[in-house]
């Protein structure tokens, strides 16, 4: 199971009896059994045939939009899970409610013990670094968490921890080609910044892929607010994944230089970066290397991928509004 | 409960198999096959073909809709036989009897269906098993009726409220096809889990 990524400009996507078929210039450039498929990136321009979108809703597999570079711009929803009593403790504990507060710790938590974690492991395998201000600072973050219990002030310590972690985030990038000053978006300047986005742009697909199997209504979330449109807790749950994911791909690509300065363009005047065509697929294909790679499941104790991580954690989220679990465990690895 | 809503027979079995389960299945509208249920499925394809014939002496009549105004029951029976002149219902099963004890159950819910539809008493019923091609008969005993009538009230409270049954584990739920979705063994694992500091 897995997601299919088309990156091709003015692709048409068709369907043949039982699989997914892509065509460019008359040719097929993909032909893959629907059974497979678990979501569908449409990226840049496509042709969409009316069998092909009737087969994905029926098959209750998601269809996303995003621009070439990798914005958000909507998504082809198949039904609305039948599970009204998810989206119905979700409702109830819209707010400063105990279930919301203990949520958003959660995902502070998550996120901001990822990072330092993250900071951790770089600074032990390379000795040269030194980053331990930066882990006092996300320590300082991460004590008050528990103790903190309006969702403002949590928003505060997720800030002032995010804003430790990116302040030492260039010295995670041991290819000297790139540099990383601050996290700029909207859009993305550098080409570090270009790859975050876009990373964090195919997580949010698949969280919402996840929580929306479950049951959720994807616009009400807890640490992020109510807007127009906007997944609000997609974003919540991304958090914790955040370093664990997208950070990680990112700093690989670069550090092991599978991705080289040849691979990013700039906008005159706008100073856009975003990556060629060769070097989206090379993203591409290691984000998918890493959601499908398996770790052990600290909370079920099993093996999973980051792939059935999502869907178990939104479950999880899920378990503890509807009362069934005390607590909402969010994913931390060392 | 002046308007509440039929309840279907195949509610009943799946509460004994797990409330838990039925609640998934008819509150909150969640299915997924596995290979038991597909298997099921397609034994009941078979058998779900509606027609009527005759097998010697006996007149039979296939898928037809069963219902009980009395306890607001209702669902499709496999097959329905009549012999001199009387009526019984026949369930089909995958697998072997004994697997777990609901079969009975159903059986006896659609006598109750039956007697009110033909206005008989009936005292007998089959299950037939696709794995031994056996027919078992089935004993409508007064005790499998009180358990049957106690059922459908309890399956009555649980499309009424709503209130979701705990999830919890058991042998079953290896073969359960919602068990991925259930993850009963979550409330020990979260309870125990301490998160790293």
């Amino acid at each position: 199971m897995g997601t299919v990524y088309i990156t091709q400009e003015d692709a048409f996507i068709g369907k043949t009896d039982e699989r997914l078929h892509v065509k460019f210039d008359k040719k097929t450039i993909l032909d893959v059994p629907l059974i497979k498929i678990d979501g569908v990136v449409v990226m840049g321009r496509a042709t969409v045939s009316p069998a092909a979108i009737s087969e994905l809703l029926e098959r209750h597999i998601p269809l996303t939009f995003l621009t070439e570079t990798g914005r958000y711009l909507g998504r082809l929803e198949p039904e609305v899970s039948k599970n009204i009593f998810v989206r119905k403790a979700q409702w109830q504990a819209v707010g400063e409610s105990v279930q919301a507060i203990h949520v958003v710790q959660g995902f502070v938590r998550g996120k901001l013990k990822n990072y330092r974690n993250l900071l951790i492991r770089r600074q032990r395998e390379f000795p040269d670094l030194d980053l331990s201000a930066y882990i006092t600072r996300l320590e300082q973050a991460i004590a008050p968490i528990d103790t903190t219990n309006s969702i403002n002030s949590l928003r505060g310590l997720e800030g002032a921890g995010s804003a430790a972690y990116f302040n030492c985030f260039h010295q995670l990038i041991r290819a000297t080609e790139f540099t990383f000053t601050t996290r700029s978006r909207r859009p993305p300047t550098d080409p570090v910044n270009s790859l975050l986005s876009f990373g964090y742009s195919l997580l949010r697909h698949d969280i919402q892929g996840a929580i929306d199997i479950v049951g959720f209504d994807p616009y009400l979330g807890y640490l992020h607010c109510e807007r127009y449109g906007r997944p609000a807790l997609a974003l919540d749950l991304m958090e914790e994944f955040r370093p664990l994911i997208v950070d990680a791909v990112v700093l690989s690509a670069l550090n092991k230089r599978l991705l080289t300065p040849v691979e990013f363009v700039t906008e005159p005047l706008s100073h856009a970066v975003s990556l060629t065509g060769e070097g989206r697929k090379t993203f591409l294909r290691l984000y998918a290397q890493k959601k499908q790679s398996e770790f052990k499941h600290p909370v079920l104790g099993r093996k999973c991928s980051y792939q059935e991580a999502f869907e178990l954690q939104a479950r999880l989220l899920a378990k503890y509004l509807m009362g069934e679990i005390e607590k909402y465990p969010p994913l931390v690895l060392k | 409960m002046d308007d509440l809503e039929y309840i279907p027979i195949a509610a009943l079995n799946q509460y004994i198999y797990c409330p838990h389960r039925c609640w998934r299945m008819f509150c909150a509208g969640e299915f997924i096959d596995n290979q038991y249920t597909i298997e099921g499925t397609s034994l009941h394809d078979r058998v779900h073909t509606l027609g009527e014939g005759s097998r010697e002496e006996t007149w039979q009549v296939r898928a037809i809709w069963l219902k009980s105004e009395r306890y607001k029951l209702i669902g499709k029976a496999d097959l329905i036989e009549v012999e001199n002149g009387q009526w019984y219902p026949v369930e089909y099963k995958r697998g072997r009897k004994g697997e777990w004890d609901n079969d009975e159950l159903q059986v006896c819910a659609q006598t109750l269906c039956l007697e009110e539809m033909t206005g008989q008493s009936i005292s007998n019923g089959y299950i037939y098993y696709a794995h031994s091609h056996q027919r078992q008969l089935v004993e409508i005993t007064n005790q499998l009726r009180q358990s049957a009538i106690a059922t459908i009230q309890a399956v009555q409270t649980l499309l009424t409220t709503g209130e979701m049954p705990k999830a919890v584990k058991t042998k079953r739920c290896d073969g359960c096809s919602l068990f991925s979705r259930c993850l009963p063994g979550a409330v020990d694992k979260v309870g125990r889990y301490q998160e790293a500091t």
